[in-house]
């Protein structure tokens, strides 16, 4: 405390700029505590985590991209096909109104591991077309993501029963997703776990591998890592591929988790997972972020999106509230892109 | 500084909008008159109300008669799913973490209620669904959940009967004389059960009035009046006057198709395009009047908006579900809104749901 009189008025100021994100937070939380105190509660508290679980591994996908100075726009389109997919193959046998009449039951692990490869393949494409073909990602990503949609459409919309969302799932791929264990009195969703397992497995990836390294290299300077003989061509091939994966389990997931899935599913998803990592303190020119900022972005939404509905916000409002808050971060993006200049 | 400068004033913005946000919606924190005492809490129960798409045209209609009628009788928690089933699925959980008493609920996607069904029944809370229904089998599984809606097929059914009477007194809009209607349809949402009843109904009903019917195109306008726009001007372009009737699954869809119509030079002078609807939202009411449009079916949003209300009330303060309202349950337990045909003749009773 004795050095405080040796902070400025300016130093003040700039704390509360490199932290305005934080700053926004803290404010809104006390807001909605202040008017719905009963809004602390382990309840509330379990159902943000199990919310963000999916969302988590969805931007975790999509912010290997952006460190890697790309971006991925079909994201939400890869999740609908993920999910529908998965919901065509896990129906239950007693449901009347199968895609697949015939179909013997299959294994949770199997389809979405086979899910994850359809993904990762359409991902691989996206990989090729940013480094071979230098489209640059937000046009190349935007290409897929009507691919995308178009593909699952025909997927989603034939006969014998049409464009029905595919319901009925098998209660086991429900479970998956919708279930929980109890630990110490406590209720922990499954979800949670496999958002902290890929959460986990995404920090070693880039902390501890030569691929992480590689791709931060290639994001936070092209060139120098062409000329450090970096293969950059074979690093994104690979990120975007991991991406399209991540999005393919996000998927399947989200299918479990919904009860049913249409060629809707995860539309606009991209967008809230994009600005999850923004907010995270990724930097779209590349190089910069965290896994651990990722975790924190996407918290961060999910937090404000419950709680506001949680206190009646009007929903129109939120929309309002979740632009600022994106515009705000882009704003101290923007800073740190001119710091590093 | 300039930097700084805008973020304060973002910051304050925001803050502002929350503070006044939250005081709009939940009055019963700021208003003194309203924490009076614990019965007085008691007596107004939490209902947790989902919209499938807030600025859907129609449901627009029914939240506000939603809020209407649940005024200073219950305390609503309105949520806005944005057509997406996997928000939806986190309100319920957000509204029973609240505690809500009863649920009234929109579904975004009819398959996923049994999603719903199981999160609520693990907390005994009763459901109302309205507008659209879950399957048998899911309403089945639970026994504190009901329905409010229509009978899908009705809609097509009297759509189908205004077609017929208003063809039969206009001989001249059979302009190459086969004696056939020729028509483009607009269908709604494939899948949406609604779409596919009026599809099917609207034409059975035209042929069982013993007129021949020739279908020259059908696509699907999800609804929506810029795609019902963008079909009509490409089939004007393929067909012109060849065509004549436009069915529409909804009036959004039909109003669309006007506009087409309209910058071709139709309703001007003789040159006249028969355009029916179903909804009869009050655009297409001024249509109605104009003498542009035939004419459409009221879904009744407003007797719609009551029911849900009445039925989510009542089981909310552990009444019995009909308790005190005129409204039967049918044997999938629900409350069925019937429609009604609406031409100039009667536009009025049209008009009267949409006045205070």
């Amino acid at each position: 405390m004795k050095n405080f009189k040796h902070f400025t008025k300016q130093d003040v100021l700039r704390w509360i700029m490199n932290n305005a994100i934080f700053v926004v937070l803290i404010a809104l939380l006390m807001m909605i505590i202040s008017v719905s105190p009963d809004f602390i509660s382990i309840r509330n508290f379990r159902n943000i985590l199990s919310q963000a679980s999916t969302r988590v591994i969805m931007a975790l996908g999509v912010g290997g991209i952006i460190v890697a100075k790309g971006t991925d726009l079909s994201l939400g389109r890869l999740v609908g096909l993920a999910a529908v997919v998965s919901a065509s193959l896990l129906q239950s046998s007693e449901y009347a109104y199968k895609m697949y009449p015939n179909l013997p039951q299959l294994n949770i692990f199997i389809v979405i591991l086979f899910v994850m490869i359809v993904t990762g393949f359409f991902g691989c494409i996206n990989g090729f077309v940013v480094a071979k073909l230098k489209v640059d990602p937000f046009i190349a990503t935007l290409g897929m993501m009507v691919i995308v949609y178009g593909v699952n459409s025909i997927y989603f919309d034939r006969p014998p029963y049409g464009a029905q969302p595919i319901g009925g799932l098998d209660k086991a791929f429900t479970n998956f997703a919708q279930g929980s264990f109890i630990v110490l009195g406590f209720k922990i969703p499954y979800l949670v776990i496999y958002a902290v397992i890929i959460t986990i497995m995404i920090w070693v990836l880039w902390n501890k591998t030569k691929f992480g390294k590689n791709i931060f290299a290639i994001g936070g300077n092209i060139e120098a890592a062409t000329v450090s003989g970096v293969d950059v061509v074979k690093y994104l091939l690979i990120v975007y591929t991991l991406g399209g994966m991540l999005y393919g389990l996000g998927g399947s997931l989200e299918a479990a988790r919904i009860g049913s899935a249409t060629n809707n599913t995860g539309n606009m998803y991209e967008l809230d997972a994009i600005s999850a990592c923004i907010v995270g303190g990724l930097s779209f020119s590349g190089g910069i972020g965290t896994v651990g900022g990722i975790v924190i972005g996407v918290l961060i939404f999910q937090v404000i999106a419950y709680g506001l509905s949680f206190i009646g916000v009007n929903p129109y409002l939120q929309y309002i509230i979740k632009g600022l808050i994106i515009i705000i971060a882009v704003a101290i993006d923007s800073r740190k892109y001119i710091k590093k200049k | 500084m300039k930097k700084l400068l805008a973020l304060l004033m973002v910051l304050l913005l925001t803050f502002s909008l929350v503070a006044c946000g939250g005081g709009e919606q939940a009055p019963t924190e700021s208003d003194p008159k309203e924490q009076a005492t614990a019965e007085n809490a008691e007596a107004i129960p939490q209902i947790g109300v989902t919209i499938y798409k807030f600025d859907d045209n129609f449901m627009s209609f029914v939240r506000r008669a939603i809020e209407k009628n649940a005024d200073g009788k219950a305390e609503l928690t309105l949520n806005d799913s944005q057509n997406d089933q996997a928000k939806q699925n986190e309100q319920v959980e957000m509204m029973l973490s609240k505690e809500v008493k009863s649920l009234a609920i929109n579904l975004v996607d009819p398959q996923a209620a049994a999603t719903i069904i199981s999160k609520a029944k693990e907390e005994e809370v009763p459901v109302i669904f309205f507008n659209k229904e879950p399957s048998a089998e899911d309403m089945a599984s639970y026994d504190k959940c009901w329905y409010v809606g229509t009978d899908s097929s009705e809609s097509g059914v009297i759509q189908g009967k205004l077609i017929a009477d208003s063809w039969k007194a206009h001989p001249e809009w059979d302009k190459n004389s086969d004696g056939k209607i020729q028509y483009v349809l607009l269908k709604g949402e494939p899948g949406h059960p609604d779409a596919e009843a009026r599809t099917k109904y609207s034409i059975e009903t035209i042929v069982s009035e013993g007129i021949e019917v020739e279908e020259l195109e059908l696509q699907t306008g999800m609804w929506d009046s810029v795609k019902g726009k963008e079909l009509m001007d490409a089939w004007l372009a393929k067909h012109g006057d060849g065509i004549e009737f436009v069915i529409a699954n909804n009036d959004a869809m039909a109003l669309g198709a006007m506009n087409a119509l309209k910058a071709e030079g139709y309703f001007e002078g003789d040159k006249f395009m028969p355009v029916v609807g179903v909804d009869a939202i009050p655009d297409a009411l001024t249509q109605i009047e104009a003498g542009t449009l035939v004419g459409s079916v009221l879904n009744d949003a407003a007797n719609q908006g009551k029911a849900t209300v009445d039925l989510a009330l009542n089981v909310a303060q552990g009444k019995e579900l009909l308790d005190g309202t005129t409204w039967k349950l049918d044997d999938k337990k629900a409350v069925r809104v019937p429609y009604l045909p609406i031409t100039l003749d009667n536009i009025q009773i049209a008009k009267d749901c949409y006045s205070e």
